[in-house]
């Protein structure tokens, strides 16, 4: 699994992280984190608890407003903006702690992250007119082939706080499909999953990954990190420690220095 | 399906309104039919959307006024008033919601408390144009063209149609992207960002939708009634309109109409003990948000589900849109 | 400047008044995160209470004045017991409906006891107005702000120097590492309902004497006092004084130079304006995201 073969994405990097800071009152949570994500790479973004890693993803997807640096995406600059503009753009997320609408059903989430390609407003909502309502046939067949891909097929008419945890997390990750990203951040997305379930869970970041959308992802599973990531970069205390593909990475000693004390063993 | 649902709704209406011919009875339905086109409006934004409005009456009072001030002092017909009172509501509604609605909960409570407060307090002071304390009096009442809607019977048809009409937009509304961007917003409204809702703008849009019930909810009472007073649009009745929502059940389409037949046969009955209609009030507020925060719909139906719950039950999803 | 110097003093007083119902609401915020609806209603109990006390009872003015506010401060307590805490899931929304059906229902059972009718109040002192430079200043004026500034400063020492005060801030600070510290959360938001329920009735006791107590008014005041609070910053103790004065002075200048029609309506003005325009208050802390 572990091949360092070229990627057959275009040359420009999909996602340019620039000299970013971020701080909290007097807590500097990021400071000069520099790095390219290579379009139809898969990324990992690994690093001790509060190295930093959400707040990264935060200010990527404008949740946070960087004080200094730039995010560039497919060359344009978005730090700052709207996070439902960044969305837009093609930049999706799921979340360290699964955040899903517990008052819809399993489908109904697939179906909001479809919200952003649709077009359907008040007066169409009211209406009913035709094209309305072929625009949401047409998500619906869409979001039951992304639960089909995830896994849930049948499981798209249940409450989504129902699924067993594992399943939620798939969920996740359909919805933030449904957006039809081009560069997908996953946020701890191994977290809370078994064996069978990481091994699912990996098998669908490739399979994601073959469809041509960029990963980026958060993890402290090492194992999968190790089995399936191209290129590491590692924060620590808000800093890049070090940036390379995950053998380099597994041999650094300074990233195994700031792991020390930590139950994970850098195998794989 | 759906259809049948209202097929045998519109049924029931001319059912009651042939049979019923006890006048009081009817117009008590009739201003059922009134309270539940406010409760409907405010559900949208308290229930599915998640915010709250603490001067939900003012918009009410702006429909009413705006059509009793046109149609007794420039003479105008109400057919044309009605939209009048819709635009003039719509664009106070948007200015409201504009800054607002970027507060969120406590701060939009206030928020709109105070602007209720406001339009109430120069509702009351601004005596030459509406009346001040004493209202408006001798608002005419409706016709379509040769035929008199005056009647109890005639009216009662017309606000229960417009229930109709109005349940049938909000379902609709519900069961679609707009509806679920707003639940969305509802269950986590940085989530929904995520999902690249633009939550300001939807926001504002469902608040003006509510605002829009309200004031033709106000249309219809003042042509009913033919009079028009602040003590109608006040902040007691704001929280009237809150407790019919939270009652029937947030997010409840029909638990609207529930909570409405609940808040107005309710002073009635409870006019023998007028004394103790307050602490009533309050406490049914009270012990159903600390016990079923849901409301009673949801609440109940929660109850019945766990006490039968042996398997996970899978949820009736919405009927798909091409019905 | 006779007119003016009258405003300022009929400001100041209400602004007095004010201040007390706003720091009722901050010192609660800072402990809980809630704003109670019903913390004018305590006003109005206080003030009530107060009368009957008394004038009714004819207790000596220290006894009914502490029994007052320890009565009213129970209601609190209560409130918090058995409505507060029993809440399944407290979601902002339905805190608001709780607290403005609390509202509701201790207005419904002060019009039980109280009746309908406006009751008054005598002063504190049977001193005469005092006259500076034409402009008349009643005693109870200085024992309102006497009171007021005895309260600030004793919250003050509260706070800094006894430890449940400085419990009190910890737990408005960061309530996990509060309770983490060993500070008993649950109690503390008890007592910071007591306090402030405390608070307003002191306000009602204070204003009982230059105004007519009826059951209802409860709302008005304390809506005046939460726009207070906001304006001087929510989450501020000076704030909630700052405020209170500001608006006090702002309303009686509204009358005096404009029209006494306006009077209830410049609190929400304010607040509006401050929502709009910057919600953490006049001097405020920026945290407004905070529910």
């Amino acid at each position: 699994m572990n091949d360092s073969e070229p990627f057959a994405g275009k040359p420009q990097p999909i996602l340019r992280v620039k000299s970013i800071a971020k701080a909290f009152g007097g807590i500097q949570a990021l400071y000069n984190v520099t790095f390219e994500v290579a379009t139809g790479a898969v990324h990992a973004l690994i690093g001790p608890n509060g190295a930093g890693k959400t707040t990264l993803f935060n200010v990527i997807t404008g949740a946070y407003a960087p004080e200094e640096g730039q995010v560039l995406y497919e060359n344009s600059e978005i730090q700052g903006k709207k996070v439902h503009e960044v969305v837009s753009r093609g930049i999706a997320r799921t979340f360290q702690n699964v955040e899903l609408f517990g008052s819809m059903t399993v489908l109904e989430n697939v179906l909001v992250g479809r919200h952003v390609r649709m077009r359907c407003g008040f007066w169409g909502a009211i209406g009913r007119w035709p094209r309305v309502r072929s625009e949401e046939r047409e998500a619906r067949e869409h979001a039951r082939e992304l639960l089909d891909f995830v896994g849930l097929g049948n499981m798209a008419e249940h409450r989504s706080t129902d699924l067993p945890f594992g399943w939620q997390r798939f969920l996740e990750i359909a919805r933030a499909l449904a957006t039809q990203p081009r560069l997908l951040l996953l946020d701890e997305p191994a977290s809370g999953l078994n064996a069978v379930e990481t091994q699912q869970l990996g098998e669908l970041l490739l399979q994601i990954r073959s469809r041509g959308i960029t990963l980026l992802l958060v993890e402290h599973d090492m194992d999968l990190t190790m089995g399936i990531s191209d290129r590491i970069v590692v924060l620590h205390q808000g800093q890049k420690l070090a940036e390379g593909p995950p053998r380099e990475i597994q041999c650094n000693d300074d990233v195994i220095c700031a792991y020390l004390g930590s139950d994970q063993e850098m195998s794989g | 399906m759906r259809k049948l649902k209202y097929g045998f709704f519109l049924l029931v209406i001319m059912a009651a309104g042939l049979g019923i011919t006890n006048s009081y009875y009817l117009q008590l339905l009739t201003f059922i039919g009134i309270n539940t086109l406010l409760a409907l409006g405010l559900n949208m934004l308290m229930g599915y959307a998640g915010q709250i409005s603490l001067g939900h009456a003012a918009f009410y009072g702006l429909g009413a006024y705006t059509t009793a001030i046109l149609t007794t002092a420039l003479n105008w017909s109400p057919w044309l008033a009605l939209p009048a009172a819709i635009v003039l509501v719509s664009l106070v509604a948007f200015l409201v919601a504009l800054p607002m609605l970027k507060l969120s909960g406590y701060y939009l409570g206030m928020g709109t408390l105070g602007f209720g407060m406001i339009t109430f307090i120069l509702i009351r002071q601004w005596s030459t144009v509406t009346g001040g304390d004493s209202g408006l009096v001798g608002v005419p009442s409706l016709a379509l063209g040769p035929l008199s809607l005056a009647s109890g019977k005639a009216y009662f048809y017309l606000v229960w149609v417009v229930v109709l009409i109005s349940f049938i937009v909000c379902e609709r509304l519900v069961d679609s992207r707009v509806g679920r961007a707003l639940r969305a917003i509802h269950d986590g409204e940085q989530v929904a960002a995520a999902m690249g809702i633009d939550t300001s703008r939807l926001k504002i849009g469902v608040f003006v939708l509510s605002a829009i019930f309200a004031s033709v909810a106000g249309f219809l009472y003042v042509h009913l009634v033919s009079f028009i007073s602040p003590n109608s649009c006040d902040f007691l009745v704001s929280v009237r309109l809150v407790t019919m929502v939270v009652i029937g059940g947030m997010a409840s389409i029909w638990g609207s109409l529930l909570g409405a037949s609940l808040l107005t046969i309710l002073p009635e009955s409870l006019h023998v003990f007028s004394d103790y209609e307050m602490i009533v009030y309050g406490l049914i507020l009270m012990i159903i948000m600390i016990f079923l925060p849901q409301g009673l719909t949801r609440g109940l139906l929660d109850l019945y589900e766990r006490s039968a719950a042996v398997y996970p039950r899978k949820v009736k999803s919405r009927e798909p849109a091409d019905e | 400047m006779q007119e003016f110097l009258q405003y300022l003093f009929s400001g100041v007083t209400n602004g007095a008044i004010y201040a007390v119902i706003a720091l009722g609401f901050t010192m609660l915020y800072n402990a809980t995160g809630l704003i109670n609806f019903a913390q004018g209603e305590f006003v109005m109990l206080g003030a009530l209470s107060m009368i009957t006390l008394w004038k009714g009872l004819q207790l000596p003015l220290p006894a009914a004045f502490l029994l007052t506010v320890a009565v009213v401060a129970l209601v609190g307590l209560l409130l918090e017991r058995l409505a507060i805490r029993t809440v399944r899931k407290p979601h902002p929304i339905v805190l608001v409906i709780i607290t403005i059906g609390a509202s509701i229902l201790l207005r419904g059972i002060a019009m039980l006891v109280w009746g309908k009718d406006a009751h008054s109040a005598p002063s504190f002192s049977r001193l005469a107005p005092i006259e500076i430079a034409g402009a008349t200043l009643l005693p109870q004026s200085l024992w309102i702000l006497g009171v007021v500034l005895a309260i600030v400063i004793g919250l003050q020492i509260f706070h800094r120097k006894t430890m449940t005060g400085k419990a009190m801030e910890a737990c408005a600070i960061s309530k996990r590492a509060a309770s983490l510290l060993g500070i008993p959360s649950e109690r503390m938001v008890l007592l910071a309902f007591a306090l402030s329920a405390g608070m307003g009735s002191i306000g009602g006791v204070l204003i009982a004497p230059i105004t007519m107590s009826s059951y209802d008014m409860g709302m008005m005041l304390g809506l005046k006092g939460f726009c207070a609070a906001m304006l001087g910053g929510l989450g501020s103790s000076w704030g909630a004084v700052f405020g209170g004065m500001m608006l006090g002075i702002l309303e009686a200048m509204a009358v005096g130079f404009f029209s006494s029609d306006l009077r209830d309506a410049v609190a929400f003005f304010v607040l509006l304006l401050i929502l709009y325009a910057r919600p953490s208050g006049l001097l405020g802390v920026k945290a407004v995201q905070r529910f």
